[in-house]
């Protein structure tokens, strides 16, 4: 375990010191609280097109975050031929797969606390309460989505070999998933055959991680499901997470790698 | 070939741009106005802009809903399901309210379009499988309005709305509603008045604005001078159409006759519900005023 | 003597793409590297030295015969507890500092904070780099680089250094530095495999050399000893054995 934390660290390491999340933060940031200071009809108050504003910069930041920062993870080591010292250290090949993986969501949950953090004081500076638990939920949430995503990506860059038709292709499926993931059996009742059983195939093979989508219930101060059902959600999130990492690992570890 | 000096290259380059901006400028303040447009978002997006106001106009009755809302999916499915309930999600704030009913009409209709509006919403199905049953637990299943003091809420989004698409009359119509249920009839008038800059020819906001100043302010004067306007606009834009906007010509000459009666301009108030009748879904109703006012101005035996 | 590097009938092919043939990158290889000799591994370019090396570091896995490390098998990562290796032309994390590197590679062999601190010490001494020690790797020059690269190599205080091209892009300061410590790691005991072009400089260092032309192991021997039967030095030994033939002047 001692290889896969050093490989963690390193990754939460390398989001530290790169710019990425400090010019999405500022970016999110510096939007929120300008249209924050905007005035609609001498309205006080107007809290909800703020916070989805906000989450929306959240949402968008923390994709790309989780992406780019995983995708460029095993093809930079690749490229630097890094990966050399490392293998040749008593690492086996599903520690670095491992290792990269939770490097990748504890970077990304660092990265989601500050986000939440921000917004939960944005959001309070105009409603006057504190809505922690539903925050924390959706934070939680919306990590479990990362981590699928995160491992979704690691995959991709064990198959793809340019890491940016792996962040486009990745992209797209999170996103296609985020808007018509639900919907896709109903649509497949309209297609004709065989568009209609591959609809259906789908549906049932994709993470469902419109679930984990919660901002709609933080904007519009909805309760979200009790921690049971999110746990139970988290659950089915894992058992994404580890198909994913264990298709990267058999995947890389045939992979011959010539220095 | 003695070597050309990268600095001369440069001024060389620097002149030519300079030469074909002075030369194209004038033509390229004609290819379709956006460039020489005032508003930035205009010059930034383009005519591309409208796909977001419609995208912000929603939005903001999916805040009113507190995010109970169709997707695009369900509102497909919904059409299809039903042709006679219309699709159009904008169409909801109808459901709210619609400009162009008779008060007593709406007093009677207030129960059915709420019924109906609920119909509307329910457009969830019974779950088909174990995924469909377990994400409804993270989606917003609950219909349910924003209450009074939250309402404002929705107001950002249609400023936005309407400052990405000026010509989308309706925003300027539901939000002086919505300015109007929270007083703040300075508010309403003056972003009125904006659509009305900005659509001059719309009756709609005429008769929004008529009603302002009737209802709200008590002005009956420019009430009736708006109404007017709005009527002779209805007749030049709609005349010719085969399809007529008459719930809003029902709507506009309804209140316009009401104030003449009141006025005890008996004769162009009678005039006007005729006129109303021909569109009005309650012809019944308007004939009954029509014979009262007949009563009042024949002369008595 | 301890046998720490052993190869047995060692066979790498390497699948053919498309409708393009398999190539058999090597053929046949049997040696032994016993402990603490400095072992020169030659050979022209494709001859499947670096293939072989691949092989004892996991990064390729053989098609036949059998490799081990220390006796054990190298597919077993725990084989590579005992190693260190310096690869040729590597770029280190450029946003971690040479310290940070080494406690990286520390915390993977699972040394303890005390022990870490005082190898890293040690080692940014060895390599000179101590006031560097702070500095980001994307500072350093590619000679600095490869100190670090050595250090690491060195970080768990192996008993075999495999090292590939030690000195490849060096300038001449860097390469005699290089050769001082190889020669110092040697009187600490250490055995060490090395892949090289430089001739001149595996003469020098080495004990023992293995020359390998077209995945197939040609000679292997004392340098001495090779020196002593062909009667020339090590240069024309291997191109004899590779069978360059220099062309004749008219």
């Amino acid at each position: 375990m001692n290889s896969v934390f050093a490989i963690a660290g390193l990754v939460v390491k390398e989001l530290q010191r790169r710019k990425d999340f400090y010019v999405l933060f500022v970016l999110t940031a510096l939007l929120t609280v300008l249209l924050g200071s905007v005035s609609f009809f001498n309205a006080e108050n107007i809290a909800r097109y703020l916070k989805d504003i906000c989450l929306l910069l959240i949402w968008v930041s923390s994709l790309v975050i989780a992406v780019t920062t995983t995708a460029r993870q095993l093809p930079a080591e690749r490229e630097n031929r890094t990966i050399f010292p490392l293998l040749a250290k008593p690492v086996t090949r599903g520690q670095v797969i491992a290792g990269k993986f939770l490097g990748c969501w504890l970077a990304c949950g660092i990265a989601l606390l500050v986000f939440y953090l921000f917004f939960t004081v944005i959001s309070a500076s105009r409603e006057h309460v504190w809505h922690l638990v539903p925050t924390l939920k959706a934070v939680w949430m919306h990590w479990m989505l990362l981590g699928v995503l995160v491992a979704m990506v690691l995959f991709g860059s064990v198959v793809f070999t340019a890491p940016s038709s792996n962040t486009t292709i990745c992209f797209i499926v999170i996103v296609g998933i985020l808007g018509i993931g639900r919907h896709l059996h109903r649509v497949a009742l309209d297609q004709p055959e065989p568009v209609s059983t591959m609809l259906s195939v789908i549906y049932f093979l994709i993470p469902h991680v419109e679930w984990f989508y919660l901002p709609d219930f933080l904007v519009n101060d909805q309760n979200i499901a009790p921690w049971t059902d999110c746990l139970m959600a988290s659950l089915y999130g894992v058992a994404y997470m580890a198909a994913f990492l264990i298709a990267a690992w058999m995947r890389f570890r045939r992979q011959m790698l010539s220095v | 070939m003695k070597a050309v000096s990268p600095k001369l290259i440069l001024f060389a380059l620097g002149t030519v741009c300079f030469a074909l901006a002075t030369l194209l400028q004038p033509r390229a303040a004609q290819w379709g106005g956006r460039a020489q447009s005032d508003n930035l978002v205009k010059v930034f997006l383009g005519e591309g802009r409208r796909l977001f106001a419609n995208h912000f106009y929603t939005q903001a009755d999916v805040v009113l809903h507190s995010g109970y809302y169709p997707s695009i999916f369900d509102q497909a499915r919904r059409n299809m399901k039903s042709s006679a309930l219309s699709g159009d999600s904008d169409a909801d704030h109808d459901a709210h309210e619609s400009p162009g009913e008779t008060q007593a009409s709406k007093e009677n209709d207030k129960h059915d379009h709420e019924s109906e509006h609920e119909k509307k919403m329910a457009f969830l199905q019974e779950p088909k499988d174990w995924i469909e049953r377990f994400g409804r637990k993270f989606l917003i299943t609950e219909h349910t309005h924003l209450s009074q003091d939250k309402e404002s809420e929705i107001l950002p989004w249609l400023r936005v709305s309407a400052e990405l698409d000026p010509q989308r009359v309706e925003t300027y119509t539901v939000a002086a509603y919505w300015l109007k249920r929270n007083g703040k009839l300075t508010e309403a008038e003056q972003f009125l008045r904006e659509g009305l800059r900005n659509n001059p020819d719309s009756y709609e906001i005429l008769f929004d604005l008529g009603r302002l100043y009737s209802e709200n302010k008590h002005e009956i004067d420019r009430a009736r001078n708006l109404w007017t306007l709005a009527l002779a606009r209805w007749n030049s834009r709609e005349a010719g159409k085969t399809e007529q906007d008459l719930s809003a010509m029902e709507g506009i000459a309804v209140h316009l006759a009401t104030l003449e009666a009141d006025a005890g301009n008996h004769d162009r108030a009678i005039s006007l519900f005729k006129l109303a009748m021909k569109a009005s879904p309650h012809p019944e109703e308007l004939q009954a005023r029509i014979d009262e006012l007949r009563k009042h101005t024949s002369p008595q035996p | 003597m301890e046998n720490v590097v052993q190869l047995k009938n060692l066979r790498v092919e390497y699948r053919g793409r498309g409708s393009q043939p398999a190539k058999l990158a090597v053929n046949n290889l049997s040696l032994a590297v016993h402990a603490g000799e400095v072992f020169g591994f030659l050979g022209p370019n494709g001859a499947g030295k670096t293939t072989t090396m691949n092989v004892l570091l996991g990064f390729v896995n053989a098609t036949g015969g059998e490799a081990r490390l220390f006796g054990v098998n190298v597919r077993d990562p725990i084989a590579r507890q005992r190693i260190g290796y310096l690869p040729e032309l590597t770029y280190y994390y450029k946003f971690l500092t040479a310290e940070e590197i080494l406690r990286f590679y520390a915390k993977i062999f699972g040394l303890t904070q005390s022990e870490s601190n005082k190898r890293i010490e040690a080692l940014l001494k060895l390599v000179e780099l101590t006031e560097a020690a702070k500095r980001p790797i994307k500072s350093y020059s590619k000679g600095m680089q490869q100190r670090v690269g050595l250090a690491q190599a060195l970080i768990n205080n192996p008993d075999l250094l495999i090292l590939d091209e030690p000195t490849s892009g060096l300038d001449p300061l860097g390469r005699m530095k290089v050769r001082q410590l190889i020669q110092r790691l040697k009187n600490e005991g250490k055995t060490i495999l090395f892949s090289s072009h430089e001739l001149g400089e595996v003469e020098t260092v080495c004990d023992r050399v293995a020359i390998v032309d077209k995945g197939e192991l040609k000679v292997e021997g004392r340098v001495t000893d090779l020196v002593a039967q062909y009667q020339c030095d090590l240069e024309k030994i291997f191109l004899n054995v590779v069978g360059y033939q220099p062309e004749s002047r008219s």
